[in-house]
């Protein structure tokens, strides 16, 4: 049964909200109309109906303003594209033309929905109003200049009225007609430098993290999406053509998931037939072809590793025989060391995936696999639902643009971080032969010399703590994600403190964050986020140790600590209880005594655990003060 | 597209709808879950399954399913 078929009986059913979490495998493989048509029955769900099955799903507030854009038209293609990465949209869309009060009024409806994203559809005719009835190339520039006034004001407005929502703003294509109506070439050329200028400041207006985001369109529509319907345009009001309004959903979809940190970390590929032509185990190394379609898909696999993504290799075959090839055949762009794991045997290739996730500390949900075979491709969908498989066909010249098509790598600001993080790997992978090398634990532990700074965030470190805040699940004590404006406000209203940590291996850098209330009897710990590349040193109870000490040297007599359950974090609330905190109960139940299943966890600040001994840490509240370092390490190591 | 009673089984299918035959010449504002952005997508319907460019601005102001139906058949 088709996909779309089965949406639709769902929703005939009436179990389309009970069966959610299924839709969005229902949706993986639909061409475009189809799309289309699920989109329709499932921009017909409630959110609170799916929300009552499944408390758990991610739902992202949306609102839809537009110009001569039809807001509603963009509902379906939103319903569609969030469901295809398991989120849930909850959509208000605005009025006819009503895109300038609705984002600047704060008393509007769209305002009171409290977006996440708002969005406002940019279109080439709202763009265009305000041309006299005959109009020249000096015209359209002056009105384009106009229009790009007004929107530079609508997002600064926003920026500073609306903090943690993201106005999202779009180029908007050229039209063939419109600029086709000048008939020399030379005023169709000047025309061509205005808009491409007004497109340039759309684009400079973008602030990833800072509450405006400008989605380009350009890529879209030359990758063949119509931008004008003239037909609906003209008889009904709706001048976007369909292809463009998919088009631009599915963007934003990958946006929403970028500024949720659903980033994935790991690209696995499978080798013959992805990476080249034949198979290395029945053609020999000097049998297998890398031709031009192959080059192509390994020159950009190569552009990921670049800026951080993790590469590695999962094949059925011999592994002494693979480096081999990967060392010695002369067509290949990607070397050995080009790969952070390489994952080859007879066994099925889920199983292989696990272990890969397993040695690099990551979740299957944190993998692409790409493989030319559809049968391996259907076993590790059917196996770990959370792994993104991009549906590669027959066609090795497509396989670039389907590895790329979902954008599953985007991010909203990329890190120096995030481009050392294969080097880290690699660092990871000499710890954990030494790990094996030593069989003591706590020897192992002592030899590694780990240090831990921990002091006050200054202004660099707050993008990569908003980072922290996107990408941490293990070690999240609230689930909270936050922007890099959110941070700043909070290392403003209380601490923010960063985390480093380093060993023998190297040097982790900024590898986690403590977000503090400090009040004069007793410090509330409002969020922890922590690395989880930093795990298995004990580096978490060396922090948490040091906290206790420092708010009880600064006079503090309780550490409170808040947690909520994100069914990822239980390891934050047993850190909690190992150091000696203890769920507030006022109303003597369960413990579960917030608003939001927020668990407020408690402890007296006097007698703090010992940090761990093969630590080295030093705490300071005050970021320029020399002095206070020493007085926090005494402190940190509980004296 | 031979009876309007098949125009009606493809709405409820492709739109998510619920409507029965009686509803052919109900007034479209008035169809339980009925709102003017199917229509755009009822057109692009319509158009694929027939193979056919439909007359836009007749459907845009036709007022019931059965005017619809008259319109595909006609063409």
């Amino acid at each position: 049964m088709s996909g779309l078929r089965e949406v639709r009986e769902l929703h005939a059913a009436g179990q389309l909200a009970a069966a959610y979490p299924r839709v969005r495998t229902l949706l993986d493989r639909l061409d475009a109309d189809r799309l289309a048509g699920a989109g329709v029955i499932l921009s017909r769900l409630a959110p609170g109906e799916v929300l009552r099955h499944h408390p758990g799903t991610q739902v992202v507030r949306v609102t839809v303003s537009a110009g001569r854009a039809v807001p509603g038209a963009v509902v379906a293609p939103l319903a569609a594209e969030f469901a295809r990465h398991g989120m849930l949209p909850d959509v208000r869309a605005g009025e006819f033309n009503g895109w300038v009060g609705e984002l600047t009024d704060p008393s509007s409806p769209l305002a009171a929905h409290r977006p996440d994203l708002a969005l406002c559809v940019l279109d080439p005719f709202t763009v265009f109003e305000g041309l006299p009835q005959t109009w020249s190339a000096a015209d359209a520039e002056r009105v384009l200049g106009e229009r790009l006034d007004l929107i530079a004001r609508l997002a600064a407005s926003h920026r500073q009225q609306r903090p943690g929502s993201t106005l999202v703003l779009n180029t908007v294509p050229l039209l063939r007609h419109h600029a086709q109506q000048l008939l020399d070439l030379a005023s169709r050329a000047e025309l061509g430098i205005a808009w491409r200028e007004f497109t340039s400041g759309l684009l400079r207006l973008s602030r990833p993290g800072e509450g405006v985001v400008v989605l380009d369109l350009d890529p879209v529509t030359a990758a063949g999406a119509r931008a004008d319907d003239p037909r609906m345009g003209v008889h009904a009001g709706s001048p976007l053509a369909t292809s463009l309004l998919a088009g631009y959903a599915r963007e934003v979809a990958h946006l929403a998931r970028a500024l949720r940190g659903d980033t994935k970390k790991c690209l696995v590929l499978d080798l013959d037939g992805t990476l080249w032509d034949g198979t290395l185990d029945a053609d020999g190394p000097d049998g297998v072809q890398v031709g031009a379609a192959h080059r192509q898909l390994q020159a950009a696999v190569r552009q990921l590793g670049s800026q951080g993504v993790l590469v590695a290799l999962c094949t059925k075959n011999d592994e002494e025989r693979v480096r081999r090839a990967l060392r010695a055949h002369p067509g290949m762009l990607l070397r050995e060391g080009d790969f952070t794991t390489i994952a080859a045997g007879w066994g099925p290739k889920h199983e292989a995936l696990v272990r890969i996730a397993e040695e690099l500390g990551l979740s299957t949900g944190s993998l692409v696999f790409v493989d030319d075979t559809a049968a391996e491709r259907d076993l590790v969908r059917s196996a770990l639902p959370g792994t993104a498989v991009p549906a590669l066909d027959a066609e090795p010249a497509l396989h670039t643009d389907r590895l790329l098509a979902d954008g599953w790598f985007d991010t909203l600001k990329l890190t120096d971080d995030d481009r050392a993080r294969p080097e880290r790997y690699r660092r990871r992978a000499r710890r954990a032969r030494l790990r094996e090398e030593l069989l003591d634990h706590r020897a192992f532990l002592r030899s590694l010399d780990v240090v831990v700074r921990i002091a006050p965030a200054t202004a660099p470190d707050l993008p990569r703590i908003a980072q922290l805040t996107a990408r941490t699940n293990r070690l999240n004590a609230t689930g909270a994600r936050w922007t890099t404006a959110e941070v700043t406000d909070r290392a403003r209203t209380g601490a923010v403190l960063g985390i480093r940590a380093a060993d023998r291996f190297g040097d982790e850098g900024l590898a986690g964050a403590l977000f503090i209330r400090p009040e004069p009897v007793r410090w509330t710990l409002e969020n922890l986020a922590l690395s989880c590349r930093v795990l298995g040193r004990e580096i978490e109870d060396a922090c948490l140790a040091a906290l206790v000490a420092a708010a009880r040297d600064a006079g503090a007599r309780q550490l409170r600590a808040h947690w909520r359950d994100t069914g990822a974090n239980a390891a934050v609330r047993e850190l909690y209880l190992r150091h000696g905190f203890a769920p507030e109960r006022p109303d003597g139940r369960n413990g579960r005594n917030g608003p939001d299943g927020l668990w407020v966890f408690a402890r007296p600040t006097a007698a703090p655990q010992q940090p761990p001994e093969h630590v080295e840490i030093d705490i300071t509240m005050q970021a320029t003060m020399q002095a206070t370092v020493e007085e926090g390490s005494c402190a940190a190591s509980g004296n | 597209m031979r009876g309007v009673g098949e125009l009606i089984s493809l709405v409820n299918e492709e739109l998510g709808m619920a409507l029965r035959p009686a509803d052919a010449d109900s007034p479209l504002g008035a169809l339980p879950g009925w709102d003017s952005l199917l229509l755009l997508r009822l057109i692009a319907v319509l158009e694929a399954a027939t193979g056919r460019p439909l007359p836009v601005a007749d459907v845009i102001s036709a007022s019931s399913l059965a005017e619809i139906h008259a319109l595909v058949a006609a063409e």
